[in-house]
């Protein structure tokens, strides 16, 4: 029975990488708090011109612990409890890309791949031989190439575009969960609690079992 | 004090007897396994569900304007309530893992034969009103794959001769799934649990009136019975902790691991995600449907591969009593079966491009279905190559009872036949 199970372990976690089958750079997302804040900089200067974070509200920046003028810079009239709306209407982007950008508050779990998806995805552009823009992970994108990979030259200012793609991945990967620091915090006393106590039932059923006599 | 109140209850309600009967004095063979554990296990994964349902339906809404915003709000401004929702989805997942351990320890240890057939069925009923509650239950979020995985499924029902559309029409509400769909999946969701409640109760009475099987396939004789309370609600309490370990690391750590990245994307009747999955509990049975060519064979197929496991009581040929203990054929024939299950459930993960998949699904196809079909004639003659090389003592009785029993039964008959002629 147990190599039995054992196998089938082994079995279901080669079917889950099996799952992902393009190969993404790795974000290896950071989550502390000053990366997240970069990579609300980076968004709000960069991506909310076009994108909506529907399910993000200025206020949330803020609790997040950006400062009040920081974000009233952002806001402009909007209320504080307003989601975060793009600048561009829905239809100028019809019209410039005949197509309307999607929300940004769930992308980093929106796509197979996740946070490494995005990533590669936003430093994937490069130009074709006959000078036309492309992407490695989503050829025909109508998204310009917003952190000019594409025009990058040397490594320095690929690593720093790099650094640049991975603080909004960052920030992306808080709105899409913004609980997850929490839960996991929390999910470590309950797991602790949990061991202690299921030990001491472990015990007592020792003990109580200890009356039985086998043959 | 006490001792009054409980014999003016006793005196009205039968509180004691009943305390009496199924715990502190409920006989339980004293060597069950820790695969034992999964049948109280579900019942609490069960409250568990219940419990963190009814406080999501408190915040979701059953709109198709309004659920995918509703599931946000749950994850963002509800008090826990991502807790809630991880907690759920996870438990789902949770609820057939325990169940599916539960099947698999009752066919190893043969514990579906008489007389615990009805528990069996009752069983097999429980397993199909927990597949109707995940799939419906899937809908909620509205998400793409919510979507898209009721439009295919639901689409299936097309295969019923004469009445297909119909159904189609009625499970859906409307001829495409949609707000309609939704409000009454969401009511049936609702619904479906407290069914299975009553289910439960059902299936713990049959449980209580054949005593629970034991590893030996054997009855044991009544000392080697002890009562349920306090050895095995202590031992199922050590098992509900290890459980609630395993449970919490996917909660907690984990908790998108088992959800498709197209339901975090709002549903959308004009976008076909590239890839259709269900979850992965339908994932054998998916694959099942995919392998059969026509349509409806492959309804047939995947309908029987469910409740194919209803006729095991008569498939099970061998007069040997139980499972895998006494029987070296019936063990190798599990492990083949749950081998091919988990291939099946590899194949149906994976999109229907490559041929190579394609074939290797429908061998294991074959291979499930035959492991049942097969089983009448293979435990006949393991059952013959098994007295021929000598069983143990005690086993070896029981079949020669069982045999005196059912000649004394016939000669009777015959006898009654002969006075009447
Ligand atoms: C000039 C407008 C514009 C800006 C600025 C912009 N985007 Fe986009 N984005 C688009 C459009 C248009 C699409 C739709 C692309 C398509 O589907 O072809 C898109 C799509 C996307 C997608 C989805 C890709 C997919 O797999 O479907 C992501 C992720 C994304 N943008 C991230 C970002 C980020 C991060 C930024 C900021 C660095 C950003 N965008 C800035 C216009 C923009």
């Amino acid at each position: 029975m147990k190599v039995f199970l054992k196998i089938a372990l082994l079995c279901s976690l080669s079917a889950a990488a099996w799952g992902a089958e393009e190969n993404f750079e790795q974000a290896n997302v950071e989550t502390t708090l000053p990366a997240i804040k970069r990579g609300a900089d980076e968004v709000m200067g960069n991506c909310h011109a076009c994108h909506t974070l529907k399910y993000i509200k200025y206020r949330d920046l803020v609790a997040l612990g950006i400062s009040q003028a920081k974000v009233d810079g952002w806001r402009g009239d909007e209320p504080m409890d307003a989601p975060l709306k793009a600048q561009m209407s829905e239809a100028d982007a019809m019209a410039a890309f005949n197509k309307v950008p999607p929300d940004l508050s769930l992308m980093s779990q929106a796509r197979d791949g996740g946070v490494n998806y995005l990533y590669s995805y936003l430093i994937g552009y490069f130009n074709k031989p006959d000078g036309t823009l492309s992407n490695h992970i989503f050829a025909e994108t109508k998204m310009p190439d917003m952190l000019g990979m594409s025009n990058a030259t040397d490594e320095v200012q690929k690593t720093a575009i790099k650094a640049k793609a991975r603080d909004i991945v960052s920030f992306l990967n808080w709105t899409t969960d913004p609980h997850a620091a929490e839960r996991i915090q929390l999910g470590k006393y309950v797991i602790a609690y949990l061991i202690v106590i299921t030990t001491l039932l472990y015990l007592v059923k020792r003990q109580i079992w200890a009356r039985i006599k086998y043959k | 004090m006490a001792n009054n109140i409980m014999n003016w209850i006793d005196k009205r309600f039968p509180a004691t007897e009943f305390i009496k009967h199924s715990l502190t004095e409920y006989p339980t063979p004293k060597n069950l396994s820790y695969w034992w554990n999964f049948g109280s296990l579900a019942g609490i994964v069960l409250l568990l569900q219940l419990i963190t349902g009814i406080f999501l339906a408190m915040h979701y809404k059953a709109d198709v304007e309004l659920s995918f915003n509703s599931i946000q709000h749950i994850m963002r401004d509800v008090n826990y309530g991502w807790l809630l929702r991880y907690m759920h989805a996870t438990g789902a997942s949770a609820f057939f893992f325990v169940i599916f351990t539960h099947m698999a320890r009752t066919l190893y240890y043969g514990s579906y034969r008489a007389p615990r057939e009805l528990l069996w069925w009752t069983g097999q009923g429980l397993l199909l009103l927990l597949m109707a509650t995940a799939f419906m239950g899937y809908l909620l979020p509205w998400g793409q794959m919510s979507f898209w995985g009721a439009t295919v499924i639901t689409n299936l029902f097309k295969a019923i001769p004469f009445v297909g559309d119909s159904i189609v029409t009625l499970l859906r509400g409307d001829f495409t799934v949609g707000d309609p769909t939704l409000t009454r999946f969401f009511a049936l969701h609702y619904l479906m649990p407290f069914v299975i409640v009553g289910a439960v109760l059902i299936h713990l009475v049959a449980l209580h009136t054949v005593k629970s099987s034991n590893p030996t396939g054997l009855e044991l004789p009544a000392k080697d019975n002890i009562p349920f309370h306090p050895y095995f609600t202590i031992k199922d309490l050590f098992g509900l902790g290890v459980f609630l370990i395993f449970y919490s690391v996917f909660v907690f750590f984990i908790p998108t691991s088992l959800m498709e990245a197209a339901n975090n994307i709002p549903a959308n009747p004009m976008v076909t995600p590239n890839h259709i999955v269900p979850e992965w509990y339908f994932l054998p049975f998916y694959a099942i449907l995919r392998s059969v060519p026509s349509l409806v064979g492959g309804v047939v197929a995947m309908g029987l591969s469910v409740v194919i496991f209803a006729f095991l009581p008569f498939l099970d040929r061998s007069r040997i009593p139980g499972g895998a203990r006494y029987r070296p054929v019936y063990k190798a024939q599990f492990y083949v079966f749950m081998t091919v299950t988990i291939v099946l459930g590899c194949v149906g993960y994976r999109p229907p491009t490559s041929a190579a998949i394609a074939i290797v699904g429908q061998i294991a196809t074959v291979m499930y279905f035959g492991s049942f079909l097969l089983l009448p004639f293979i435990s006949k003659m393991e059952e013959r190559w098994l007295i021929k090389r000598g069983l143990p003592a005690i086993v070896m009785a029981l079949i020669n009872e069982e045999a005196a029993e059912i000649e004394k039964h016939k000669q009777k008959k015959n006898q009654r036949n002969g006075v009447k002629s």
